[in-house]
């Protein structure tokens, strides 16, 4: 049997195209934006601010760079344009900023007086404690760069169809090995199917009273249909933050990307519930180890029950084949092993000519049906 | 367990049921993770762009700016996508530092951003965008040893052709 294929992903919106700059130039009109450097005065170059270093200039280029044109250029050509997105998180909690400013200045004007940190800061021997910075992080920009982090590893598209949210909660997973020894979840890193063999632990600021569900789902995984994706774990209702008082809609099963396909995200997802929803359509039987079952789709999951819940906490790893995937499949999903291999895209050549042009005879053995290259090097 | 697709079975039980489906499998797979193929080092890094510098073959560049009020790391993806950011300008970091620029800041920035870039799953970065005469100073120094010591690596790997 062949063995099956594995189709390179994503080469963005071109479709094999390229794009050119000159056919604005075919009829004499006038330019459809301003042109560059207009607002430079070329007579008077000696009254203009000279760059005197490298480093400014770059700077100012990179930046200039950066900015969207009205001409065509490489940029736009590979980044369609993106519609903007819908938000379905929990609305941003916007407090009173002034008194939280004015705390702020005051600490800085503190530090900067402070003799002792001078000193620590001019002989280079400052340390700042990581986990406070951290935790301050989580409260202030961290759900920003972890919403800007799940756009980039395209959740927001695979499993919202575009919809994104920013995840104001934040969520705590860790794994728990055998020798003591956690494998924190964060928001991209790896951890194998071996360390994830067992349900982790998840914690999370929760009011008392309120309700939650969590999620966890594979939207790359899955061996039969390229657009859904399969569900591990399925807690709902859960009272604060308690997962074990829960309803578990379905139970955890092991993560499973299969040999040779690569790294596989899988997503922890938190959803705050308005009320007590029923969910027992998504039950499944308790050993369900049915693929057809597991199969799921987070798009429609959320559709159905927008109204009652809304997204709030988000953590993903990255997962690739290693050997507790092989017991996996054979005890617990009752199947053989499907392996997988990488298979390029074949080479482009553009269409053939009656009489090319400066190419050697091995122009021909491109366009030959038959594999075998008759002229080798010629 | 042997999974036979019998016609004649007169007792399935629960277990057979549920995982006889199990088998069938596509044969064309297609992983949609953005981040698969450079994380195989199949991906394209783009490799025009020779004639100018700096070049963007790289699948995430890390990016240092130092103004006079403050210190921004960056790492971005060739598209000029930036997917993890550390700055003196954030709260978090500042509070702890006596002056947002300077060698210290430059080298807790360093710290700071090796543990957000190992959190996000980046564990190669090009750090080729910067001025060779800047590379010797002290702050880019001091940066690019706590980039190492936090435990990401300031070269990607090749990717492979073959």
């Amino acid at each position: 049997m062949a063995a099956p294929l594995l189709s390179a992903a994503l080469r963005g919106a071109r479709g094999g195209r390229s794009f050119g700059t000159a056919a604005v130039l075919w009829k004499r009109a006038a330019p459809l934006g301003p042109m560059p450097n207009e607002d430079v005065d070329i007579g008077n170059l000696e009254a203009l601010e000279k760059y005197r270093s490298f480093a400014r200039y770059f700077r100012l280029a990179e930046q200039e760079s950066r900015k969207p044109r009205w001409w065509n250029t490489y940029h736009k050509h590979t980044n369609p344009h993106a519609e903007p997105q819908t938000d379905i998180g929990l609305p941003r909690e916007r407090l009173s900023r002034a008194k939280e400013i004015k705390e702020r200045k005051r600490i800085l004007r503190e530090n900067r007086r402070n003799a002792e940190m001078e000193r620590a800061a001019r002989l280079r021997t400052v340390l700042i404690p990581l986990d406070d910075v951290r935790a301050e992080w989580e409260r202030t920009s961290g759900p920003f760069h972890k919403q800007r982090v799940a756009k980039h590893c395209g959740l927001f598209r695979d499993l919202f169809k575009g919809a994104t949210f920013t995840p104001w909660v934040a969520l705590r997973v860790q794994y728990s090995q055998e020798d003591e020894h956690l494998v924190p979840v964060y928001y991209g890193n790896m951890v194998t199917p071996s360390e994830a063999s067992s349900p982790p632990e998840v914690s999370y600021e929760a009011d008392k009273g309120s309700l939650w569900t969590l999620l966890l789902t594979n939207p790359d995984g899955h061996l039969r249909d390229a657009d859904s994706e399969y569900l591990h774990w399925l807690v709902t209702n859960i009272p604060g933050s308690d997962i074990k008082s829960g309803k578990e809609m379905c139970h955890y099963l092991p993560p499973f990307p299969a040999m040779g396909t690569g790294y596989h995200r899988f997503i922890f997802l938190l959803f705050k519930q308005h009320g007590p929803i029923d969910f027992s359509q998504e039950a499944r039987p308790t050993p369900c180890y049915s693929l057809k079952m597991r199969t799921f789709s987070t798009f429609d999951f959320y559709r159905k029950h927008e109204d009652a819940m809304t997204p709030a906490g988000l953590a993903f790893f990255q997962c690739q084949w290693d050997s507790s995937v092989t017991s996996t499949f054979h005890q617990l999903l009752n199947m053989r092993e499907p392996v997988f291999e990488f298979v390029r895209p074949p080479v482009y050549h553009p269409p053939q000519v009656k009489f090319p042009r400066h190419q050697p005879l091995r122009y021909l053995d491109r366009y030959r049906d038959t594999e075998e290259p008759t002229y080798g090097i010629y | 367990g042997l999974r036979v697709a019998s016609t004649t079975a007169s007792l399935k039980t629960e277990t057979e049921v549920d995982t006889s489906e199990n088998e069938v499998v596509a044969p064309n797979f297609t992983n949609r993770n953005p981040r698969n193929l450079e994380q195989m080092a199949l991906a394209r890094k783009e490799r025009g762009w020779k004639t100018t510098w700096p070049k963007r073959e790289f699948w995430h560049r890390l990016r240092l700016e130092r103004t006079q009020h403050y210190v921004e790391a960056f790492v971005e993806r060739s598209n000029g996508d930036v997917v993890v950011s550390a700055s003196t300008r954030e709260w978090a970091i500042k509070r702890h530092l006596h002056s947002p620029k300077g060698v210290a800041a430059c080298k807790n920035l360093g710290r700071v951003m090796a543990q957000r870039c190992l959190e996000a799953g980046i564990n190669f970065v090009n750090f080729k965008a910067i001025i060779p005469w800047e590379h010797r100073c002290d702050s880019i120094q001091e940066f690019e040893k706590a980039m190492e010591e936090g435990g990401v690596v300031l070269h990607e790997p090749r990717r492979t052709y073959r």
